[in-house]
């Protein structure tokens, strides 16, 4: 096991490395620099910028120094913002998005293996047919347009009360939190739902699940512990790639809700081609997903004897 | 745990002696059967089970009114082809049948005057796993994957005798000591996967025997096992017979696994019971076509016969619309006009010896060569 995770982890550097690599790349092909927004008067001071950054330099050079620099942990200061440092806005920022992310990825866990279990449980009854409607509205409707409705929903409700019962956007407080989170986490569990429909239904009556009866367990014991644990299985595996998704989903929310996270920086970032918030917020976001992937993994072999062994 | 202790028959699994003096069936020889041996109350008695299921192909009469009793501390064999409704019938009185798309429309199974197709629960307490245990066929796939070996043992001890998690792992480990799995104590923290699958079926008949059951239920306990390892598993069930003194239900499809270990009988074709009597008589005085079939079928059992075996040709009947008169008729090699439009009654062949042909009615023209012709006494 230790040395699975050692292994896991030295991929887990490679694989950032090659994301910074590759953004480094990509970015300096698009067209322009930091500097081309910037009404330069002349050729005199647009070269006493570049000096400055360090933009004068053949472009491998560039790289080393960047990737020199963080190794340290150092992402360098922002082009756009004055006297920025990445690592700050990093650090302002990312505990937003964290927060709103996790309580998606866990609002569409929880949700996705209840709705899961019960839908199996009611097979083809109604809980079933209403829930497995609501999970394709759920897969099938994009994240904004949720975002706007609920919005739009919340105004008609605090309206209709005369008072302010949950806020329609901003951040700050547990209330602020609620929807935003829920709409981020939405099309993640209507997918999880499906998932652990399909795993619990092939596990309902599993011959282990028969032993389990023959042995006359009370059926929350059987449940608990024979049935959910490993119709469980699939759902933990794709885990992963779920928080990825709703990382990445996060940016939009977190726009439309006006909640402060890093999301906005990024996209800002990217339109003005600000090289050190581009790469900072890249390859930061990219290490904290393969983190979370890795440790998902772990998660799973945990739960799972048989992948303990390899 | 005290539910347990007001209850006879609680007596601590080892050193319990056999609860009768009959001399060991595997002596050979004695076939005399004593009639005051049959007669005892039985543990658990069977009457008129029926079972369906609908598919969509239309309704599976999967079972068509069984009967049989279970004599305590005896083994029960049910014997009979694959499909023939053996597993059906023990699902039905350990509530397993997936319901839909099965259903128990008749029957009953009294177990100390409670029938406990109805009835799960007596006293608080589930009777399943405490009163009656269960091995089955497949030991890989009947395991929780995810949970420990000993822990799965633990779990029936903690839910029926309400031991603590430490007292009941301990158990654990020393059951599995009792069914002869080498360092037990290493085993129990062993997930099932590494186990092979004949420890894998000793560490299930350690859990299904935890809680001293009075009835071990064996649904064809030997046959994913490899032929080495099935004998064993045989020994294994008679060693633990002889010193808890529980009965055991073994379904098997293999009359030679009947010859070693059942006292009793019964023969199922197309979801009835064809023919029920003692190992010996069935052995000796068989009185149905098809019990002499399955015995034509085994290897080297009957010394006067020639080598080949002779499997018995085509296939059961359709369960979806069975046959009006004996199930049999199709492939009997002695059926008679009056086989295909009437059921063959029940006839008492000897005392506690039943077969359900046309041949055991006294008017019966027919005589074939080995099977037992009884007074031909409607039952
Ligand atoms: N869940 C089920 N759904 C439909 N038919 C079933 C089901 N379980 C058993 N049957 C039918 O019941 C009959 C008896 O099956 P079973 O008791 O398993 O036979 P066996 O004697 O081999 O144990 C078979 O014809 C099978 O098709
Ligand atoms: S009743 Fe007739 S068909 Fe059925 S087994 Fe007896 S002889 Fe054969
Ligand atoms: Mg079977």
């Amino acid at each position: 096991m230790f040395r699975y995770t050692v292994k896991r982890l030295i991929q887990g550097v490679i694989t950032v490395w090659f994301i910074a690599t590759a953004t480094f790349i990509a970015m300096h092909s698009v067209p322009g620099d930091p500097l081309s927004g910037e009404r330069l008067t002349n050729e005199e001071i647009r070269a006493n910028l570049e000096a400055r950054y360090g933009l004068d330099r053949p472009l491998f050079e560039q790289y080393l120094i960047y990737m020199g620099n963080m190794t340290r942990g150092d992402f360098g200061i922002s082009f756009t913002q004055q006297n920025r440092r990445v690592n700050d806005i990093i650090r302002e920022h990312f505990p937003v998005s964290a927060t709103l992310g996790i309580l998606a990825v866990v609002f569409a866990a929880l949700g996705g293996i209840l709705w899961g279990a019960l839908t199996a449980l009611f097979r083809n009854r109604l809980p079933d047919v209403v829930i497995m409607f609501l999970v394709i509205l759920g897969i099938s409707v994009p994240s904004f347009v949720v975002a706007g409705l609920s919005q739009l929903g919340l105004t008609s409700l605090n309206a209709l009360f005369g008072v302010s019962i949950l806020p329609v956007a901003g951040w700050g407080t547990l209330l602020h939190m609620i929807v935003p989170s829920l709409v981020l986490g939405l099309g993640t569990m209507a997918f999880l739902t499906r998932l652990m429909r399909s795993s619990m239904l092939e596990i309902i009556n599993a011959d282990f699940v028969r032993t389990a009866r023959s042995k006359g367990l009370p059926p929350t014991r059987i449940f608990l512990k024979h049935q959910l644990r490993n119709a469980i299985l699939p759902v933990i595996t794709v885990l992963g790639p779920a928080i990825a998704a709703i990382t990445t989903g996060g940016f939009v929310v977190e726009l439309v809700f006006a909640i402060p996270g890093l999301g906005r920086y990024f996209v800002q970032a990217v339109q003005q081609l600000d090289y050190t918030v581009i790469m900072g917020t890249t390859v930061f976001y990219g290490a904290f997903l393969v983190f979370m992937v890795i440790l998902v993994d772990l998660v799973y072999g945990f739960i799972d004897p048989r992948v303990r062994l390899e | 745990m005290s539910e347990r202790t007001v209850r006879d028959g609680g007596a601590p699994l080892p050193g319990n002696p056999r609860g009768d003096a009959s001399p060991d069936r595997r002596d050979g020889g004695d076939s005399d059967i004593a009639p005051q041996r049959h007669d005892e109350p039985a543990l658990l008695a069977v009457d008129d089970l029926h079972v369906e299921f609908d598919t969509y192909g239309g309704v599976v009469k999967a079972v068509r009114g069984v009967s049989f009793s279970v004599r305590p501390g005896k083994t029960l064999a049910i014997v009979g082809e694959s499909g023939c409704g053996k597993s059906v019938t023990v699902q039905s009185i350990m509530g397993l049948i997936p319901m839909p798309p099965g259903r128990i429309t008749s029957g009953t199974a009294m177990l100390d005057g409670i029938d406990v197709i109805h009835q799960k629960v007596v006293e608080g307490e589930d009777i399943r796993g405490s009163r009656i245990g269960m091995i089955f066929q497949d030991p890989m796939s009947s395991m929780n994957p995810t949970m420990t070996v000993g822990d799965q043992i633990a779990e029936t001890l903690e839910v029926h005798r309400g031991y603590t998690r430490s007292q009941a792992y301990a158990r654990a480990v020393e059951l599995l000591g009792m069914t002869h799995i080498p360092e037990p104590a290493e085993r129990a923290k062993q997930y099932p996967f590494v186990f092979s699958g004949g420890m894998l079926q000793r560490a299930i008949i350690a859990m299904a025997i935890a809680c001293e059951p009075d009835i071990l239920i064996a649904d064809e306990p030997t046959t994913a096992l490899d032929v080495t390892i099935q004998a064993q598993i045989l020994d294994l069930l008679d060693e633990l017979q002889a010193t808890t003194g529980m009965a055991i239900i073994l379904i098997t499809h293999n009359l030679g696994v009947v010859a070693r270990l059942a006292d009793d009988v019964a023969v199922m074709y197309a979801g009835q019971i064809v023919e029920k009597g003692s190992s010996e008589e069935l052995f000796h005085q068989c009185a149905h076509p098809y019990t002499l079939g399955l015995r034509a079928a085994m290897p080297g059992n009957d010394p006067h016969r020639e080598q080949g075996l002779q499997a018995i040709e085509g296939t059961p009947p359709d369960m979806f619309d069975p046959p009006r008169g004996c199930s049999y008729f199709a492939r009997c090699p002695h059926a008679m006009r009056l086989c295909e439009d009437r059921l063959p009654e029940r006839f008492e062949v000897s005392p506690h010896h039943y077969a359900s042909c046309w041949l055991q009615h006294p008017a019966s023209p027919v005589e074939v060569p080995g099977l037992y012709r009884g007074e031909g006494e409607a039952a």
